[in-house]
């Protein structure tokens, strides 16, 4: 089976080397899209042996992901993989993530980071205790999604799954939607725990509700 | 009664601007229609001031009929910022699927 996997980076320039370097063991094929970065990102990402895809102008996460998915479906890919430019996910989660798929367990695999304690523990307390709650709460209320992970950007899911996954989302609200999209299609679902390393705060109160906004304007666009 | 001649001279110097754009094609004719009625609608409106008071009255208003009439404008705008966001969102979408068509061109 031939794992490809999505690295959008933005201004990455430091991290995009070291991690899609260290992600290429791990799959066939690392495609880096490089959302129209004003820095070196796609020379390292070139340099590391990836396959660059190059939005002309930056359009986001959501976006960025779109396009390195729509590069793996036109490139023969089984199973891809979305991960984080900016080193936070470990590598050796991947071949994890990967393997449910594999199995044929699932289509689509999340990786939790509060199912393990220990790991979740290591999320900022304010982020673990509020903001990841509430946003949990507003998944299962508003749109029946039952996931531990609100937010979760590191996924997995079969060839088949990112031809019916059909996320619209430009920015951060992909996540959600990436979620109400499998909730949609009745795709078989899997969680695994996954550690993240926390180098900056990441998704922040105000950033929260900027992510309702977005998919509340994109209920009455469509 | 002064504040209404202002008015009418203001409306009155708008439309003369509006039609000098229509003349010279800076606008089309939608545009031209649509903001002739308004202007001309406005006129009305300022001229029937009176009737304006008693009506509003009448559906049970406590302002008089120039409250209502602001009141009304800003939920119009409302409304037309409102379309406005839609509009761009759809921009924007439409923006990113160019981006994304460049970005796997010949990839």
């Amino acid at each position: 089976m031939k794992i490809f996997c999505v690295i959008p980076a933005f201004n990455e320039e430091k991290n995009i080397m070291a991690v899609a370097s260290q992600v290429k063991s791990s799959v066939d094929t690392v495609v880096v899209v490089d959302d129209g970065s004003s820095d070196r990102t796609a020379e390292s990402a070139i340099r590391a042996g990836a396959i660059l895809v190059r939005h002309i102008i930056n359009r986001g996460q959501g976006a960025a992901l779109r396009t390195g998915a729509q590069y793996c479906l036109n490139h023969g890919a089984d199973i891809i993989v979305h991960f984080d430019a900016d080193g936070q996910f470990l590598t050796s989660d991947i071949e994890r993530i990967a393997a449910p798929i594999k199995a044929g367990l699932a289509q689509v695999v999340f990786g939790s980071r509060f199912l393990n304690r220990e790991h979740s523990l290591e999320m900022p307390i304010f982020k673990r205790c509020f903001i990841m709650p509430l946003a949990k709460a507003i998944n299962k209320i508003f749109f029946n999604v039952n996931l531990t992970d609100p937010q979760s950007g590191f996924r997995a899911m079969s060839r088949e799954a990112a031809r019916k996954i059909d996320w619209k989302q430009d920015r951060m609200a992909h996540c959600s939607e990436i979620m109400f999209e499998v909730k949609r299609h009745n795709l078989k679902v899997k969680e695994i725990p996954i550690r993240v390393i926390y180098h900056n705060f990441g998704q922040s109160f105000f950033g929260g509700f900027k992510i309702l906004k977005e998919l509340f304007i994109a209920m009455l666009v469509n | 009664m002064l504040q209404q001649t202002i008015a009418l001279i203001i409306i009155a110097l708008i439309l003369a601007r509006l039609y000098w754009q229509k003349q010279k094609n800076y606008i089309g004719i939608n545009e031209f229609l649509f903001w002739l009625i308004f202007w001309i609608l406005a006129a009305v409106l300022i001229v029937s001031l009176k009737f304006l008071d008693r009506f509003v009255a009448g559906l049970g208003f406590s302002g008089s009929g120039i409250e209502v009439l602001l009141y009304l404008s800003v939920a119009v705008l409302f409304y037309f910022v409102f379309r406005l966001r839609l509009k761009l969102e759809k921009i924007e979408k439409d923006i990113t699927k160019i981006v994304q068509n460049i970005a796997l061109k010949d990839k």
